[in-house]
């Protein structure tokens, strides 16, 4: 599947900002199943710097700073992505989920995501409620499917009760949230039982109800869950909130350990008063 | 002198004095026990004086050096230097392409588990320059004599700016020491550093970046930095002095945003960079994380280099030497209780008077990256050993080439004095002439506190009722009310000495200001000479002290304060960017204080006046100069013509304004310099009344205090606080 995807951004204030400094993760990312055709950034007012940069996680970053005073600033991405996504090995064929534990922690570039990070840090809450999905010997992938359908079940979804420093701690606590709170308690979970999870941000289709014509920037940011089933299966996206396993309709734009790795828009500005924001994100299959 | 297994750093195994200990223990005879512990304890004085941050808990510093030979040296520095290089290599490789990981020489969890593992400083491409630059190294001689690395220190580096300042001191309180020749000198190593991040810097300024002195815990911390700043000659900032432009980091000065390229890190890298770490804005350095992966800033250390500081590195660094150096250590790690097998060393015993008491020590030696490779300082700090390990007294290290005679006579060998590199006026950061400022006017706040009590009590206290002396306490207190040492709703005529004497015990108004005195000494202390500040702290303590029966008691020291102050400030410091914000801090105060209290002396009709204007005179401190020229004969119009015209009199209100606008033109300044000159015609336009002096007098103080906003808003607040621009995209899942 070909996606073409835009997402603005639309800060504006009261009071003009003087100095504005912004820390960026827009720019999506290629990963195995899905490949960029290209992107870009553009930036209003134009930045007086600009630096793009790759973190540690392998994700692009853009930082910028604004020194003429504006009462706008806007950040709009373009992109052209592909996505194939390969089907997924049968559930029950997959390795006993300890073997994963313990391979894991041999692959350095995989055992980062078995630690307790801030916003997805296992506690004994957490550890009860993950163990449930994970009987001895439960194969990885059937494991992962159980979970991914309880947070689906166990959580409602709302918005306006949480926010972006939530911890999964608190999610399992409240069951309520959004789709970030519920990445974060899978991934805390997943943790617990000492299994690599990272948090993944992106973009899902969405398709508007039967017989509507579907609006333009109706589309929304996402996120979803990356687990490790081994060196064959590699890793495998689950969406818990809409119980779903990832094929084609995700587009990643970043990953790390929770949403402050992959936070997509930071800023330190002076000025600027009251602000509003607006975001408007589409993406729409390309027809070949 | 044998204790348990351990060597002792003075005796050898044979019960000799170890030769490099000849010289020390000669000279401490020769000084004598008594007197040595009073040289050790204006040893610590000093320190604390050339320090700006007042009195240190904690650390004793003893003038006894820990000398090494030169050859025990050259083993130290070749394991010091091959351990740099080490630590370095691993820290490259940590934060670059991480094949100390992937190779499985080190577990993740050890790296990825570590608040001090920083995401943001991994990078594709190595840094302009090393991630560790700068590196110190705790030392202790084994039971068998070789010495063992007891901790690695690759982040904050602590202890550098006494280990550069220490020995210039001892040198000044126990000359008899250094009477020994072939000490090696540090001199020639800092120059080189200095050199070498002069260069680096491609004439961009060089600062250390300290954490301030808003928490106590950090006085030591600050006091170090601020040693530090000063031996290297650079600016001693803060978060808040810097700002981020394009890019690149400045510090805010009263000359704009200069360009900073080197920092010299005293603060944390954890909530260094808020921009991409998130924290408090205030803490940190927006964009700081950035500027030094784009190579416009060069950091020592990098951020996030205290990651090797985790004592669980220990245990894998062994193997590295042979993995990434391909050779073995030079210097192994100390195994077992340090305390016990650490070699002990004499300290001055300060408590029994001067005795000597041996502690287990450990050395601490510093080294820094010139770009070429590591050099090693001749030098360091050793420090005795609590029983519980903590550092507690603190020695300098010597090394001593036995090639050079063990004695000489003649010039003693003084370290040379200190070349400190010229930093102009200009770079005064924002921060410390606001300080500076209002340094100047709690002092003269203080004083005209202190002028007025004098003047009150024993008027209070006699209680006659005649008109005139009824008049006068009613005027007092008004004056009492208005500085704010009396409640307002409590100045009534009817106070008496003692109702005051009650008020002054239970609200200490007096401790109140002298509090704020000395807080904002200690903030502007990197400002004022070193012996500028001991004079001024001693005249300081001296009040406070005075202040413990009463207040009233300590009124006299608090003017000696005061003059103390008045006088070191005129005598001592040039008239550039930091006296001149001193110098109008107290003009403002002194001119709005006097505005006020004349509106209020002189609130009668011409024929009431008299009381009023004997106050007035007293209170400005000009009676005497009044007899001399006037017989003492009081009359409104030579009285006025003193106190608000006279340009001759330091304390007219005219002499103020001139003075402010003196000041003001020399800052560039000239629309407020003009509003000082209005003023200045003002008060010698109000000489000339002779009556209905009271509102306009106080219009005075109130366009006074509109100038004093203005200077602050013109110079201090440069630029307005930065906050998060709060990520509120929401994270919603589309509807499905």
């Amino acid at each position: 599947m070909i996606y073409r995807l835009r997402h603005a951004t639309t800060y504006e204030y009261a009071e003009p900002v003087v100095l504005g400094t912004h820390f960026m993760h827009l720019l999506p990312r290629d990963r195995p199943g899905q490949f960029i055709r290209e992107a870009q950034l553009d930036i209003f007012p134009v930045p007086d710097n600009r630096r793009n940069e790759i973190d540690h996680f392998g994700n692009f970053t853009t930082t910028v700073s604004l020194t003429n005073p504006h009462k706008q600033f806007k950040v709009e991405l373009n992109a052209t992505v592909d996505v194939i996504q390969p089907a997924p090995p049968a559930p029950g064929l997959t390795p006993a989920f300890e073997q994963i534990v313990a391979a894991a922690l041999r692959r350095a570039d995989v055992a980062e995501f078995c630690l307790p990070s801030p916003l997805a840090a296992p506690g004994p809450d957490i550890a009860a409620y993950g163990r449930l999905s994970f009987a001895e010997g439960q194969p990885v992938l059937a494991g992962l499917l159980d979970l991914n359908l309880r947070i689906f079940k166990d959580m409602t979804y709302k918005s306006g009760v949480t926010n972006t420093g939530t911890t999964a701690a608190q999610a399992l606590k409240t069951k309520m949230g959004v789709c970030q709170d519920y990445a974060h308690l899978m991934i805390a979970c997943l943790r617990a039982v000492g299994l690599p999870a990272r948090y993944v941000s992106g973009y899902l289709r969405t398709l508007p109800p039967a017989g509507e014509v579907k609006r333009r920037g109706a589309d929304q940011s996402h996120a979803w869950v990356s687990a490790w089933i081994g060196d064959v299966g590699g890793w495998v996206d689950f969406d818990p909130t809409n119980n779903l396993m990832v094929s084609d309709e995700h587009v990643t734009l970043a990953w790390g350990r929770d949403f402050q790795d992959v936070s997509p828009l930071r800023g330190i500005i002076l000025g600027g008063g009251r602000h509003s924001l607006r975001v408007n994100v589409d993406l729409d299959p390309v027809l070949t | 002198m044998q204790v348990g297994g351990a060597s002792d750093e003075m005796i050898d195994r044979s019960g000799r004095l170890r030769t490099p200990w000849v010289p020390v223990m000669e000279a401490f005879r020769g000084i004598g026990p008594e007197e040595m512990a009073r040289r050790a304890a204006a040893l610590n004085r000093q320190v604390r004086l050339a320090a700006p941050f007042g009195a240190v808990a904690g650390h004793r510093y003893d003038p006894l050096p820990a000398p090494l030979t030169a050859s025990e040296f050259s083993v130290l520095e070749a394991g010091v230097q091959q351990r740099a290089h080490l630590l370095n290599t691993l820290l490259e490789d940590i934060y670059g392409r991480q094949s100390v990981l992937h190779d499985g020489l080190i577990p993740p969890a050890l790296v990825f588990g570590k608040a001090h593992f920083l995401r943001g400083m991994h990078t594709g491409a190595p840094l302009t320059t090393p991630r560790l630059s700068l590196y110190a190294a705790d030392i202790i001689r084994g039971a068998d004599g070789r010495f063992q690395v007891l901790r690695d220190h690759t982040g904050i580096i602590p202890g550098l700016g006494h280990a550069l300042t220490l020995r210039r001191l001892a040198a000044t309180t126990v000359p008899e020491l250094f009477r020994a020749g072939g000490l090696r000198s540090l001199r020639p190593a800092r120059e080189m550093l200095v050199d070498h991040l002069q260069r680096e810097s491609q004439g961009g300024l060089i600062a250390v970046l300290s954490a301030g002195i808003s928490s106590q815990a950090q006085a030591l911390d600050m006091m170090d930095d601020a040693l530090l700043a000063r031996a290297l000659g650079v600016l001693l900032v803060e978060p808040g002095d810097l700002a981020a432009r394009g890019g690149a980091l400045h510090v805010k000065t009263l000359s704009g945003l200069l360009h900073v390229a080197t920092l010299i890190r005293g603060l944390s890298g954890i909530e260094l960079d808020p921009l991409e770490q998130g924290g408090r804005v205030a803490a940190g350095i927006p964009g700081a994380f950035g500027a030094v992966r784009a190579g416009v800033l060069n950091m020592l250390n990098a951020p996030g280099t205290a990651l090797l500081e985790d004592p669980e590195f220990a245990a894998f660094l062994e193997p590295l030497f042979g993995r990434l150096l391909g050779a073995s250590a030079l210097l192994p790690a100390a195994s077992g209780e340090p305390l016990a097998v650490a070699s002990r060393a004499p300290f001055i015993n300060g408590l029994t008077g001067g005795g000597l008491a041996s502690s287990p020590l450990f050395f601490r030696l510093y080294a820094w990256h010139d770009g070429k490779g590591w050099q090693v300082l001749p030098g360091g700090l050793a420090f005795g050993m609590d029983g519980q390990g903590a550092a507690s007294g603190m020695k300098d290290i010597w090394v001593l080439d036995a090639d050079e005679p063990q004695f000489f006579s003649g010039v003693p060998a003084h370290e040379p004095p200190e070349r400190v590199a010229f930093l102009p006026a200009a770079h005064l950061p924002s921060r410390v002439a606001d300080n500076l400022f209002w340094l100047g006017r709690s002092v003269e706040r203080l004083e005209s506190a202190a002028r007025l009590l004098m003047l009150a009590l024993p008027r209070l206290e006699s209680g006659t009722s005649l008109p005139r002396d009824v008049a006068e306490r009613a005027l007092i207190a008004r004056c009492l009310a208005q500085a704010r040492l009396l409640p307002a709703d409590l100045a009534s005529g009817a106070i008496s000495g003692r109702f005051l004497r009650q008020t002054l015990a239970r609200r200490k108004p007096m401790a109140g200001l002298m509090k704020e005195v000395s807080r904002l000494l200690h903030a502007s202390s990197e400002r004022l000479s070193p012996n500028m500040l001991s004079t001024v702290q001693f005249a300081l303590n001296q009040a406070a002290d005075a202040l413990a029966p009463n207040e009233e008691t300590a009124l006299p020291a608090i003017l000696g304060f005061a003059a103390t102050f008045a006088g070191i400030a005129a005598e001592n410091m040039s008239r550039d960017g930091g006296w001149l914000f001193l110098e109008m801090g107290r003009r403002l105060e002194r001119g709005e204080t006097l505005a006020e209290s004349l509106a209020i002396l002189l609130d009668a009709p011409p024929e009431r006046m008299e009381p009023g204007l004997a106050l007035g005179i007293e209170l400005a401190d000009s009676v005497l100069s009044y007899d001399l020229r006037y017989a003492g004969i009081l009359s409104p119009g030579p009285v006025l013509a003193m106190l608000l015209a006279d340009p001759g009199n330091p304390r007219s209100l005219g002499f103020q304004c001139t003075a402010l606008r003196w000041s003001l033109e020399r800052l560039g300044a000239d629309d407020d310099a003009e509003s000082a000159r209005l003023l200045q015609h003002e008060a010698a336009a109000l000489a000339g009344r002779a009556a209905e002096l009271s509102t306009p007098l106080a219009t005075v103080a109130a366009r006074l205090r509109l100038l004093s906003d203005r200077v602050q808003r013109r110079f201090f607040t440069l630029l307005p606080e930065a906050h998060q621009l709060e990520d509120e995209e929401e994270v919603v899942a589309a509807a499905k």
